[in-house]
């Protein structure tokens, strides 16, 4: 699955951004990382962008949010409904019974988890044997290097603001 | 002030009350087309209240629950249930009262504030109990948009038999919403309780 170069516009979220390169989610095993500061849309081109994409490629994908506190009870629910009994299960475990569970998934994705979990090493741990491309949203300098490195060529793509239009942000999305 | 918010509060309980004796258990109950103009007008009161995406996923949460009525009547119809030729009829008339309804009594509750609950000559315990109501189900509205979509990404939910995922779902999102209630509330009001305290305290 590709994301072409071009022009992307998300009209409700006032955000206008310019892709520089292609972001490619081929075979290759890939660690994606999205920087820039707060407000360049970097979740909205998660989930208006990049999700849309891989639910047209069909490509199984794992999100876990910002909100994870939010999705924390939509997990315990489907977990519920899966047979699971996770009354009084803490929120590690139960990511990791979901992640161990879903092992059709080809991407994983992660915004602002080092927030939760500054050293978020487990999940790479828990998917590493299944997921091909692991996309992170992340504020801090350093990458999770020494969990994907090995097998995962890292690529860092920044979200640059260019210009504001009234309310409308033209972003710059490139590879360093 | 009392006195103003006791009439308030009337007001609106009348005029809920009013509305389930005229339509939904009264005499406009089985007129279709009275029941299609009560519904239009409380979408549209709906629309200017909040706004037209509000609407529509309010409309969206409500469908499933339609739909299974609308099967559930179609079948009994078909197989003329009890004898009865006219569930069709009575099947579309529900179709139409319990969204009417439901949205019908959120538009109206929502014009009670939490400075009303506050001047309520009620004890403090009963007023903290009736703000976290509140508070919770705000939040479990707006809440509710969120978990849909974390649903939506769920390939655990995706199944090649439609009708089965989206049952799913529906369960699913009816779970986290109890889960996410409960511990809002709980939350809430033990905050609320703590704050209450800590201020009576110092006031002493």
């Amino acid at each position: 699955m590709e994301i072409h170069k071009g022009k992307y516009r998300l009209e409700n979220r006032n955000l206008n951004f310019d892709i520089v390169d292609d972001l490619n989610f081929d075979s290759n095993r890939g660690c994606l990382y999205l920087r820039g500061d707060n407000g360049f849309g970097k979740t909205s081109f998660l989930e208006k962008i990049i999700i849309p994409a891989l639910k047209t490629a069909n490509l199984s994908y794992l999100y876990i949010g910002q909100d994870i506190r939010t999705q924390l009870y939509t997990l315990r629910a489907l977990l519920s409904i899966r047979g699971f009994k996770v009354s009084d299960t803490d929120e590690v475990e139960l990511l990791r019974l979901w992640i161990h569970h879903s092992q059709s998934a080809r991407v994983l994705i992660l915004d602002e988890f080092d927030k939760y979990f500054p050293d978020y090493g487990f999940i790479f741990d828990w998917s590493d044997a299944f997921i091909r491309n692991y996309i992170i949203v992340t504020h801090l300098g350093m990458n999770r290097s020494g969990a994907v490195a090995k097998q995962h060529g890292i690529c860092n793509t920044r979200f640059e603001l260019i210009s504001i239009d009234g309310r409308l942000k033209n972003i710059r999305v490139r590879n360093e | 002030m009392n006195n103003w918010v006791i009439l308030k509060l009337g007001i609106i309980f009348i005029i809920i009350i009013s509305f389930f004796w005229l339509f939904v258990f009264g005499p406009f109950y089985d007129s279709i087309i009275i029941q299609l103009a009560v519904f239009a007008l409380v979408m549209g009161w709906n629309v200017l209240r909040f706004s037209l995406r509000e609407a529509i996923s309010l409309l969206k949460f409500c469908l499933p629950f339609v739909l299974s009525l609308l099967v559930f009547g179609l079948i009994f119809h078909f197989m003329q249930l009890f004898g009865r030729t006219d569930w069709l009829e009575d099947t579309l008339i529900k179709c139409f009262i319990f969204p009417s309804s439901l949205v019908f009594l959120k538009i109206l509750l929502t014009y009670i504030s939490y400075l009303d609950i506050l001047n309520l000559p009620i004890s403090m315990e009963k007023r903290i109990g009736l703000i976290t109501m509140k508070s919770a189900f705000q939040k479990g509205e707006k809440i509710l948009s969120r978990f849909s979509w974390y649903l939506n990404t769920y390939s655990d939910l995706q199944s090649s038999n439609r009708i089965k995922s989206q049952l799913q779902k529906y369960a699913c999102l009816i779970i986290a919403l109890y889960l996410y209630l409960y511990e809002e509330i709980e939350n809430s009001n033990r905050l609320l309780k703590n704050r209450y305290l800590h201020l009576y305290e110092v006031n002493e």
